[in-house]
């Protein structure tokens, strides 16, 4: 691996480890005293740890620094000495923040940006103590002497003076090897300093053990020397040849100050095979041996190529199949047809291979929420639901930051002060659930408040004000609501708060979810809070369509908003209040004309096929009647990045190419209805 | 043949640094853990030559899982893996059975070191 990879890993663990800190904070708060705070201290510290090890290794020394004053006010914190209390909570919570933001700093090469020296500060007022000193180790215990130690007149056996290597790690730990050795050979009688001393690093390099041994000076000397780390080794009263006793500090790091870039280069050229390779799996699932899952880490990059070219080889299959079933060759067919199957195959796999459980994100929620909620001074109870579901990686990362907003905004305007809900009979304490269910080959994303909701009229003064709705308007949808937050830049917060409305909340969560092809609804119920629905594809990429005609031009309807299709006969057509509308079954539904949305003649029976044919969409609740001149098939097409021109149709949603090489525009169901 | 090494650490980054270390020295890293328990687990599936062993891991940490090891079997050759100010810690680990240690950041060749002298 190379030094880059090594810093993308120290990035991704440190990430988690950070999430997992910022977890157990949350649960600490819940829990100050106790085995659950004993556990959540624990894991904080293992987390900071872990991250400590690696900034040293990397040379990033403001992420080891900050850890390691954070560790060690948790290590107080584990022994007793201060008690979980709201200061300490804040600078714990801050104390993560930065070290997020220092890790984030590091790895892109900005460390010095990171201005860490104050928390640094309020972390050792915490203890109390300088960092040295907390450096240090509490006096062993009685049992950490060698059995062979004896309280003996110090002037029996022989004298070892004994150098160790100027910066030796662990001098302490050293010595205390060396002695151990020492008594196999013979009796040590007495050590200078004492060994509690030596253990405790309380010498500079060099320390002395008299042995009571019948063995030669020489193999007392290879002895000490087999220990390591030593540099001199003399018999009685006489100094040592080399250079010596250069102090280190007590949290010194001596090796921080290796280049990472040279230790880097040296083991660069190596290759893991996947025998011996990143066999891991995110802290806390770890599965054992015994048959279950074994992971492997992959760059998401590499994912993401591979999701593009399973994409170009279903075109292609496309292509080949129809080509296949041109020239008529049975044995060819029945070839691609094998290929094709397994082609499918291999983008499934993909496809789940880029599956991560949406806990990945939204475990870090719960601190957003909670920060949130300190700032406005309203207590929330936040529960998640559905952490399991699963997501692409990459929709799950796109869609992160909306979330957030979402979060904010019912937190900010969604729940009530702890008065106005006294008032309303509400509980004090605001709900707010973020949860994911699976619904067919989509991922539904809720966020709902038992706030006051949204002020319809408020929004409707607004639209007014801004020439949007008529005057004489009296009432709004919830599309008509949908519609208007969704604008760029309404917002009819009365002041912008650090959390939100500055009007860049709803507008730009509905534009997102739009862009990843997905739609979102928002519901508001007037004193009892507001729910706002994202539903995303599983997948970026590949979708099924139907592929529909109209004049000479193809295209292509999404399967998953498709409920039914059914021929345009003169039965099933009305007209009710001026407009066109579809009788399906039970239901009365608005009809779209597709020639008409794109611009092209309406249908004549002369020139075309005998009837048209209506696509039933729907998205959720809502549906509509699409009518086009007929249905070419049914295809699974991949979804390329379509540049809109400016103010072009609204309601297209991507491009595709199809099996026979043209490109088709793909139809943004969401935006119809 | 080269002698088989169980590298445990709860951290990715310091397992994979650890086993490019050894591999690129001509051990072969049969085996990963990233609890005590798993090393404990892992040592009596693979008996390897060499454990190198972090000291703090969730389930148990290093300590308790060289303990555990060396009652399972004395002659096992185990290397700590600490950080600094990990002194009293170290000492319990080696009183525990562990034969040397290296300190974070490792230095290949440091941590070299150390494994020749807990294979001598």
């Amino acid at each position: 691996m190379d030094s880059r990879e090594y810093a993308q890993l120290f990035l991704t663990e440190s990430r988690e480890h950070v999430a997992a800190v910022n977890q157990s904070l949350l649960q600490l708060e819940r829990d100050s005293t106790g085995p659950a705070a004993a556990s959540a201290v624990g894991a904080i510290f293992r987390a900071v740890h872990t991250i400590k090890g690696m900034a040293a290794t990397m040379g990033y020394t403001v992420v080891a620094d900050l850890a390691h004053e954070l560790e060690t006010v948790l290590d107080c914190v584990r022994r007793g000495e201060l008690s979980i209390e709201a200061t300490i909570m804040d600078t714990l919570f801050r104390s993560a923040d930065v070290l997020e933001h220092a890790v984030e700093a590091a790895v892109g090469g900005r460390e010095g940006d990171v201005v860490a020296s104050d928390l640094i500060a309020s972390l050792r007022a915490l203890t109390g103590k300088p960092a040295a000193e907390l450096a240090a180790v509490p006096p062993p215990r009685d049992e950490a002497l060698p059995p062979s130690v004896h309280a003996e007149p110090a002037d029996a056996g022989e004298l070892v003076r004994i150098w160790l290597q100027p910066e030796t790690p662990l001098r302490g730990v050293r010595a205390f090897l060396i002695v151990q050795a020492l008594a196999t050979i013979g009796d040590v009688v007495s050590t200078a300093p004492a060994l509690a001393d030596l253990q405790n690093e309380d010498f500079d390099n060099e320390f002395a053990v008299r042995l009571a041994t019948s063995q030669p000076a020489g193999e007392i000397e290879r002895v000490v020397r087999a220990v390591g780390d030593v540099l001199d080794v003399r018999f009685g009263d006489a100094r040592p040849s080399g250079a010596w006793a250069v102090p280190t500090p007590a949290w010194g790091m001596p090796a921080l100050t290796m280049t990472p870039a040279h230790d880097m280069a040296a083991m660069s050229g190596m290759t893991l095979t996947p025998a011996q390779g990143i066999v891991a799996t995110p802290a806390g699932e770890t599965r054992s041996e015994s048959g279950r899952v074994r992971s492997v880490r992959i760059d998401v990059r590499r994912l993401d190529a591979l999701m593009n070219l399973i994409g170009e080889l279903v075109i292609a299959r496309g292509r080949l199949t129809q080509l296949a079933t041109e020239l008529g060759d049975l044995s060819l067919e029945e070839t691609v047809m094998q290929s094709s199957r397994l082609i499918t195959e291999l983008r499934d796999e993909i496809t789940a291979s880029r599956m991560v459980p949406v806990s990945q994100v939204f475990d870090r929620y719960p601190r957003v929420v909670r920060d949130a909620s300190r700032a406005v001074g309203k207590p929330v109870d936040f529960v998640i639901e559905g952490k399991d579901i699963e997501l692409d990686r990459s929709m799950l990362d796109e869609i992160g930051d909306s979330l957030v907003h979402l979060l904010r905004n019912a937190v900010d305007h969604g729940i009530e002060a702890a008065d106005a809900r006294a008032a309303a009979g509400k509980p004090p304490a605001g709900r707010l659930v973020l949860s994911a269910v699976r619904d067919r080959s989509a991922v539904v994303i809720k966020v709902s408040d038992d706030g006051k909701g949204i002020d319809r009229e408020r929004v409707l003064a607004r639209a007014k004000r801004d020439g949007l709705v008529d005057d004489g308007k009296t009432e709004l949808t919830e599309d008509e609501l949908l519609r208007l937050l969704a604008r760029p830049g309404f917002s009819t917060a009365e002041k912008v708060t650090g959390l939100s409305g500055r009007g860049v909340g709803v507008d730009a969560v509905y534009t997102k979810v739009r862009a990843l092809g997905g739609a979102m609804d928002i519901r508001s119920v007037p004193g009892q809070g507001t729910t706002v629905l994202i539903r995303l594809p599983l997948t970026l990429a590949i979708m099924r369509a139907l592929l529909a005609r109209v004049g000479r031009e193809t295209y292509a309807i999404p399967l998953a908003h498709v409920s039914e299709t059914v021929e345009l006969v003169p039965d099933v057509l009305r007209t009710v209040k001026g407009k066109e509308v579809l009788l399906a079954r039970d239901e009365v539904l608005p009809l779209l004309r597709l020639r008409s949305l794109v611009g092209l003649p309406a249908y004549s029976p002369a020139t075309e096929v005998d009837l048209e044919h209506v696509v039933v969409i729907d998205l959720g609740d809502r549906r509509a009647g699409l009518v086009i001149d007929e249905l070419t098939g049914q295809e699974e097409i991949v979804v390329k990045q379509y540049d809109a021109v400016r103010d072009g149709p609204p309601f297209f949603g991507g491009a595709t190419l199809l099996s026979d090489g043209r490109p088709s525009l793909i139809v943004d169901v969401s935006s119809l209805l | 043949m080269s002698q088989r090494v169980l590298v445990c650490d709860d951290a990715i980054f310091m397992r994979t640094m650890v086993g490019d270390i050894l591999t690129q020295a001509g051990f072969e890293v049969v085996g990963e853990a990233e609890t005590g328990l798993q090393a404990v687990e892992k040592y009596r599936e693979l008996r390897p030559d060499l454990v190198t062993m972090d000291i703090v891991m969730p389930d148990m940490g290093g300590i308790d899982a060289v303990r555990e090891i060396c009652k399972f079997d004395p002659s096992a050759r185990i290397l700590m893996c600490s950080a600094m100010g990990q002194q009293a810690l170290v000492v319990e680990a080696i009183q525990a059975g562990a034969k040397d240690f290296v300190v974070k950041p490792f230095q290949p060749s440091r941590v070299l070191e150390a494994v020749q002298r807990v294979l001598a």
